[in-house]
């Protein structure tokens, strides 16, 4: 587990830091995994109207090719060539409108028919012209389902691409960011928890050396006092005895320099030392 | 009397003539396609009629309505072909008058090319075969009409009409190619209706008078109602697309010609007895077509005329019409619209 | 950026063309004789041909909005339509008169039938 936290320094800053950013990684998630089901939830819709228009469409398509079959009968000639040579200017053209979804552009194509604008003004003037115009209104109407067709497809195209990437940020975040932050946050915890247990024992030690210091120097004062009684009683006894004595002592009271307490704790323990 | 001479240079040419006539489909026979449930189905049963065969070299993946029409129209242009071939003097001529029509629809379409700088070879295969003439291919050269007929058209049979349709030296474009169509076709009409006035004699002529008025009448309503919408058309220049004859001629063509509304237009068509209603209900062309097929059968009921050849070929146009009709519509499954075909043999 | 797609471009057969170009889809620019659409002929237009005119529709013009192509014609040419992700221009596979329109073969509905792991 230990393979996949953030390279950083055990600190309390950082922890702080990593806090934050779960935090932050959470709000994300929540807010992105709401987006990414708004966004299907339009595009299974979308999706659905795709197939539906596609199915229309092949019955629309049916009917216009059928229209051009009523003009060919009633001119008795293609005109297929004729039409192809006549034509100058789009008289059909479309308009890209823009529709927000949950932060996503989809574009709309609008159909938008400039009737000034006519080519086949003349196309069957001897025979068959009304043929043409109701080909002409059959087919205006098939471009305009083709059209919406086209909308729904685009909207399909950009919102699979955008749900993809919104999806692979959901399991970004969910399956690495906010795992790779708790790791982290559980290292430097687990770190900061070994440095308070290494202060601790190390406070310990040092208590505990501090104690073996001051009960040899009370030893050594006890036998100082005992000494200096049994010199009062016997002067022979501790003449060499008492020159080392006061030299410890004079060391002792400079390692502890504080007043009156540890004089207490000496005097406590001194009665441990006697018995 | 005439009928003895007749024969002489037209007994054959007549004999397969009426030969071709009951080989056109029947409405038996109509019936039996309407009922195919494929084309392969329709390729069957057209095979046990006059077409015999013609689709046998189509392999089934590939039979579809275009080359269903494809094949039969072939089929058309080697019969009228073969009757081609085999006339003389008058007939011949009047024959090559036939051919006219389609000539025009070539010549328009090779200046829509011309226009555009298409190639060549993509337009001539669209050419209508009927029409083909030598110098077809060369048209492409001109550039205006005026050189477009100093150079290639005064050698055509086609010349003098164009001389009269265009006084003004315009530039080709679009708008005046559908109009330079319409003008040559009111041109050809009526030299075809003077030729067979003058050349033919009974009954042929009085025959022929009906048809070509027939066709005149059905350019003059087309004309009128199709250029409601564009108002660029003023009525003198529809006057100039209308052709001086038929059954309309004059006064319901002037007011066919003056006519801005779909109402004008009504009234001028149901002033003349036989075209009484024909804008009232249905499709106009099919009740177009359904007039023309019933004057072509009439026609056959007269023996000695030339006027049977044209009957043939307008009979067996629509023939094919026909069949790419009731073809489209088992392709599309359409089959609601199937029976609008127009049998009347 | 698609402001400025305004026009429709198709790869269609003869008819399928025709009855677009009544429709008023057709369009010429002026100044380079570009046509918007390009009339596929049976037997004589060649897949390279349709691929060239897919490119150019697709990638080289900017005004193109929505592509129409015959869905016969996109079969011809299908690792090219399935390549194609982009969303402009939208590209949709239509019927033509002698091929019924097939939803198996559509490259976005089989995006569709993916996604939805079907």
């Amino acid at each position: 587990m230990s393979g996949t936290r953030e390279q950083v320094f055990p600190t309390r800053m950082t922890l702080g830091l990593m806090k934050t950013k779960l935090k932050g990684a959470n709000q994300g998630y929540s807010l992105l995994k709401r987006k990414s089901e708004a966004l299907t939830k339009r595009f299974r819709d979308i999706t659905k109207r795709i197939d539906d228009a596609k199915q229309k469409m092949g019955r629309v398509m049916q009917t216009a090719a059928f229209s051009l079959a009523e003009v060919s009968y009633a001119t008795g000639e293609n005109i297929g060539y004729q039409v192809q040579e006549s034509v100058y200017n789009a008289r059909f053209k479309v308009k890209a409108r823009q529709e927000n979804v949950s932060g996503v552009y989809l574009p709309q194509f609008e159909a938008y028919i400039d009737s000034s604008i006519n080519d086949f003004k003349l196309t069957g003037l001897g025979r068959g012209g009304q043929q043409v115009q109701r080909a002409k209104e059959i087919y205006s109407k098939a471009v305009e389902t083709l059209v919406e067709l086209a909308s729904l497809q685009t909207a399909f195209i950009i919102l699979d691409e955008v749900i993809k990437v919104t999806n692979r940020r959901v399991n970004a975040i969910e399956h690495v960011i906010i795992p790779r932050t708790e790791n982290t946050i559980a290292y430097i915890n687990s770190e900061l928890d070994e440095l308070d247990r290494e202060e601790f024992y190390r406070l310990k030690k040092v208590q505990e050396k501090k104690q073996i210091e001051t009960a040899r120097i009370d030893e050594e004062m006890k036998q100082a006092k005992l000494a200096e009684q049994n010199g009062n009683n016997d002067t022979d006894l501790g003449d060499e005895k008492l020159s080392s004595e006061q030299n410890s002592e004079t060391q002792g009271v400079a390692a502890t320099p504080k007043g009156s307490p540890s004089a207490d704790l000496i005097q406590e323990q001194e009665d441990d030392v006697i018995f | 009397m005439e009928g003895v001479y007749f024969n002489i240079d037209n007994g054959y040419i007549e004999g397969i003539v009426r030969g071709y006539r009951n080989g056109l489909l029947t409405g038996n026979q109509y019936i039996n396609l309407t009922q195919c449930e494929t084309l392969e189905d329709l390729k069957l049963q057209l095979s046990s009629t006059d077409y015999g065969n013609f689709l046998s070299s189509v392999p089934p993946e590939s039979l579809t309505t275009s080359v269903i029409q494809e094949q039969a129209s072939d089929k058309l242009y080697q019969e009228f072909n073969y009757i081609r071939d085999q006339s003389s003097g008058i007939t011949k001529t009047f024959l090559d008058y036939i051919t006219y029509g389609y000539m025009i629809d070539n010549v328009a379409l090779m200046i829509t090319g011309t226009i555009h700088d298409r190639d060549k070879a993509e337009i001539l295969p669209r050419c209508h075969p009927l029409g083909w003439f030598d110098t077809l291919p060369t048209l492409t050269v001109a550039t205006d009409l005026e050189s477009l007929y100093e150079t290639v058209l005064v050698d055509t049979p086609l010349a003098p009409y164009f001389r009269d349709c265009f006084n003004r030296a315009d530039e080709l474009d679009d708008l005046n190619i559908e109009i330079i169509r319409n003008k040559l076709y009111k041109a050809y009409l009526q030299d075809f209706y003077n030729f067979v006035s003058r050349k033919t004699d009974e009954p042929a002529r009085e025959i022929m008078q009906t048809l070509l008025g027939f066709e005149a009448d059905r350019r003059s309503i087309n004309i009128s109602l199709n250029s409601l919408q564009s108002a660029d058309i003023d009525p003198e220049l529809k006057g100039e697309l209308m052709p001086d004859l038929g059954q309309l001629y004059p006064v319901a063509t002037s007011q066919l010609a003056q006519a801005s509304e779909f109402e004008a237009v009504s009234a001028a068509v149901n002033s003349v007895y036989e075209y009484r209603g024909i804008l009232e209900s249905g499709n106009l062309e099919d009740h177009l077509y359904k007039l023309e097929m019933e004057l072509c059968r009439d026609a056959f009921t007269q023996q000695f005329t030339v006027s049977t050849i044209w009957s043939w070929m307008k009979s067996k146009e629509q023939e094919v019409r026909n069949i790419t009709w009731i073809a489209e519509c088992i392709a599309q499954n359409q089959r609601e619209r199937i029976n609008n075909y127009i049998s009347v043999y | 950026m698609s402001e400025k797609r305004t026009l429709l471009a198709a790869i269609t057969d003869e008819d399928t063309t025709t009855g677009l170009l009544l429709a008023g889809v057709g369009q010429i620019t002026p100044e380079t004789e570009d046509k918007n659409f390009f009339v596929f002929q049976d037997g004589k237009t060649t897949k390279e041909q349709i691929a060239q005119a897919f490119d150019k529709f697709t990638s080289e013009r900017d005004d193109i909005a929505i592509l129409l192509i015959n869905q016969h014609i996109a079969e011809l040419i299908r690792s090219h339509v399935d390549n194609f992700t982009n969303a402009f221009p939208a590209i949709l596979e239509i019927p033509s008169k002698d091929h019924p329109y097939d939803p198996e073969k559509d490259s976005v509905l089989k995006r569709v039938r993916r996604l939805f792991g079907e």
